[in-house]
């Protein structure tokens, strides 16, 4: 008899997120063969931008996400600047990038250590590390010892990385210098010297420990988690770190992978629409583009079940992030797992890294870093860029010099998506189908391939209910 | 294979240099190991972004807990942390409630506190197969702390969350639960602020807070008082060094924080050295309905 497992909180993510997961023996075999992905908060941002001065945008849509706020302000001041037409300098192009760039490293350090690490190892026998669950935790001897000392250091260098990105972007999270017209930061001589210092002391880090250590998780787990968590196979990347005022040359570029395949397909902004067929929103806002989309809270809603909608690109499920990123630029096509997505995420860091290195030197010191900004009485606008975690679009339309819509659709709403209209899973959902489960009641493989697409779902999100009469076993025993 | 409290100091000392621990912190880490674990601390987050918690992460200072590593470590028993915790599902709630009924824990509220919607625009897990709200989560779990801590200006008054027109009914703690809070402001706090009130807390020595429920200790000073740029001359646009922005809007002369002379990121840069502007994030107001005034031709 299959059993319906739940998992609420689903911790060492970003915001609120609850798995019910059924579990039943397949050939033999006890695994996932249904799941389902439900956000837990709602905040409505888009409704508090409404009518707002354009102006304000940067600063409120950072604070959708302390994670990736560096990402909504990229978003949101790209916007802003294609509403008005306006070319940034140089110097603004490449701080932004600079701020941008180090808050990926941050957060992808942060992912791996923090986040995802202990649901291979075991920490120390002291809070937050204990309780755990005490299941399949195959790293032995020296390497768990390396890897439990390595997450301390890590805390030092995501700090660091913060420190980095706040030479220019003022503070960290949410900084202030991302504003329509540019930049307000001055590339100092002093700041670009402490940049530098404190960006090869991280690639001195990337390479020599965070590398090595996802290579020790691939000796101790990759056999098994690189055929685990497959999900769809679309790939969907909407390129960031413009290397030019064009924006049309990119570090990491758009496109698409259907079904895993090797050659990239082009990007069609304009077939992506927002479905709420089972998500908490007045079904009349269904299937719109982001650009006319509206956010309508419908609750209670018959058969709805979370707070997320689910982005579709021509109808079809994709998954964010940086696998995503890297397959579509040819830097990583080995295969869509568990154990491909922390793959990726690392090499992503070390290039990235390596950029910035070089970014940092192509700074004018003398230079503009900022154009006066006039705000249009009347326009649309997108701004589209990546969150460490995968794609992010903001969507704008200015009216009487007001905010009249702003829709913002996150890499997570992507990947935690819930089902659409004609009832296909969302990336995360669909990921987890056929994963095995040792234990119903200590589910870590459940956790491994959620936490591999670093979900953060502070956009919007929540709630589902098992069918009626469904068991529902409730994990975990505390044990004093 | 479990690592034990004592092997993690062994580890801790043996990359020392990757840590930078002084033979002093190694001493404090022994003496920890001498210890129990520091207070029950239960921080739980509700309508918010996480960047507090973000901020907190990036302490370090050369007092005691000199990083957050030290703060885990050596300071608190982080019983309950939704980004930290190794657990998850109904172990997670389990610990949550052995440590409300052991009492006299401290209360950590990150995020504001949704009322519309019957609370359930934010839930904190679920127990006994029932949601629970976040609100209903932290109205219980306040019954038997010893302090409760509102965290960042969301759960202090509302913040961002609570913004017009505050489409999920956002409150501040200390409104849901009808008495006083400390109220550590900030969107989000300086790891310094929430460290410092913690320690003071533990120490009995928080002294006397303001009628926003701030400590004076912290939130005393107004920004633009101590800025360097006071009197400095007016700057109608952005990207200028030197000059007071107060003409784009710097809400620095109706803003309580340190700032100024504390500084952000290990002493780095703060929003002002940017040359961008104060906008009032340790303020009962904020999000004011515009933060930033349009430039003017110089």
């Amino acid at each position: 008899m299959p059993t319906v497992i739940s998992i609420d909180p689903v911790t060492r993510l970003e915001g609120h997120l609850k798995i019910e997961a059924t579990v039943d023996y397949v050939q033999g075999v006890q695994q996932v063969v249904d799941a389902h992905a439900v956000g837990t908060m709602f905040r409505g941002l888009e409704t508090i931008l409404m009518n707002r001065n354009p102006l304000d945008a940067p600063d409120i849509t950072q604070r959708i996400c302390g994670v990736c706020p560096v990402s909504h302000g990229m978003a949101s001041s790209t916007a802003l600047d294609r509403a008005a037409n306006v070319a940034i300098p140089d110097n603004a192009r490449i701080m932004r990038n600079l701020v941008l760039g180090s808050n990926f490293i941050q957060s992808h350090i942060l992912h791996f250590y923090h986040l995802a690490l202990q649901d291979f190892v075991e920490g120390p026998d002291m809070a937050p590390w204990q309780p755990s669950w005490h299941v399949d935790k195959r790293v032995t001897g020296g390497d768990s010892q390396t890897l439990v000392s390595h997450y301390v250091t890590a805390l030092d260098m995501r700090r660091k990385a913060h420190e980095m990105g706040a030479l220019f972007g003022g503070r960290l999270p949410h900084p202030p210098a991302f504003v329509p017209g540019g930049f307000t930061t001055t590339p100092r001589p002093d700041r670009i010297s402490k940049f530098r210092a404190y960006i090869d002391e991280l690639i001195s880090f990337i390479d020599t420990t965070y590398l090595p250590d996802v290579a020790t998780l691939e000796h101790y787990y990759g056999a098994e988690y690189s055929q685990i968590g497959r999900g769809t196979g679309n790939l969907l990347a909407y390129g960031v770190f413009d290397l030019d005022s064009t924006g049309q040359k990119k570090l990491l570029k758009p496109g698409r992978a259907v079904n895993g395949g090797n050659a990239a397909q082009t990007l069609d902004v304009n077939a992506i629409t927002e479905q709420v067929s089972y998500s908490w929103y007045d079904n009349r806002t269904n299937n719109l583009r982001p650009s006319a989309g509206a956010t309508t809270p419908q609750f209670p809603k018959n058969g709805a079940y979370s707070w997320l909608k689910a982005p579709r690109y021509n109808g079809a499920a994709y998954e964010a992030g940086p696998l995503a990123r890297m397959w579509v630029n040819g830097d990583y096509q080995y295969g869509i797992s568990v154990m491909d997505r922390h793959h990726a995420r690392a090499r992503e860091a070390q290039k990235v890294a390596n950029a910035l290195r070089d970014w940092v030197g192509q700074l004018n010191t003398g230079g503009a870093v900022h154009r006066r900004y006039a705000t249009p009485s009347t326009a649309t606008s997108v701004g589209l860029t990546e969150a460490p975690r995968g794609a992010l679009g903001h969507w704008l339309r200015i009216a009487n010099g007001k905010i009249a819509n702003y829709q913002v659709v996150t890499p997570t709403c992507w990947n935690a998506s819930p089902r659409d209209a004609s009832g296909k899973r969302g990336p995360i959902e669909e990921a987890l189908i056929g994963t095995p489960v040792i234990d119903v009641v200590q589910p870590i493989e459940v956790l491994r391939v959620i936490h591999s697409f670093d979900p953060c779902l502070s956009c919007a999100v929540h709630v589902m209910r098992p069918a009626e009469g469904a068991k529902i076993f409730h994990l975990g025993h505390y044990r004093a | 294979m479990n690592i034990s409290r004592r092997d993690f100091l062994r580890l801790c000392t043996a990359s020392s240099a990757a840590l930078a621990l002084s033979p002093l912190d190694i001493f404090r880490l022994e003496q920890a190991l001498a210890n129990p674990a520091g207070p029950s601390v239960l921080w739980l987050q509700g309508a918010g972004c996480t960047g507090c918690s973000v901020s907190l992460l990036n302490r370090v200072a050369p007092t005691a807990p000199t990083t957050a590593a030290d703060l885990l470590i050596n300071t608190i028993n982080l019983a309950y942390h939704p980004n930290l915790m190794a657990t998850a599902g109904d172990t997670a709630v389990a610990v949550a409630r052995q440590v409300y009924n052991a009492g006299g824990y401290v209360l950590a509220v990150e995020g504001g506190i949704p009322t519309a919607f019957g609370g359930n625009a934010c839930w904190a897990w679920a127990e006994n197969g029932h949601d629970v709200t976040f609100a209903d989560a932290v109205t219980s779990l306040s019954s038997r702390a010893a302090a409760v801590l509102s965290v960042g200006t969301c759960a202090a008054w509302g913040g961002i969350s609570a913004a017009y027109p505050n489409p999920t009914g956002v409150k501040g703690v200390s409104t849901v639960l009808g008495k006083a809070t400390v109220n550590i402001p900030g969107c989000p706090p300086h790891p310094d602020w929430m460290v410092w009130t913690i320690a003071k807390l533990l120490t009995g020595s928080l002294g006397s807070l303001d009628e926003y429920g701030r400590p004076r200790g912290l939130f005393s000073k107004k920004v633009h008082d101590i800025c360097p740029r006071k009197d400095k001359g007016e700057t109608k646009t952005y990207g200028v060094d030197g000059r007071c922005m107060k003409e784009l809007g710097c809400k620095g002369p109706d803003t309580k924080a340190d700032c100024p002379t504390l500084q952000w990121n290990n002493g780095v840069n703060w929003c002002v050295d940017a040359n961008s502007l104060c906008i009032g994030c340790t303020n009962p107001t904020f999000p004011a309905q515009s933060l930033r005034k349009k430039e003017e031709a110089p």
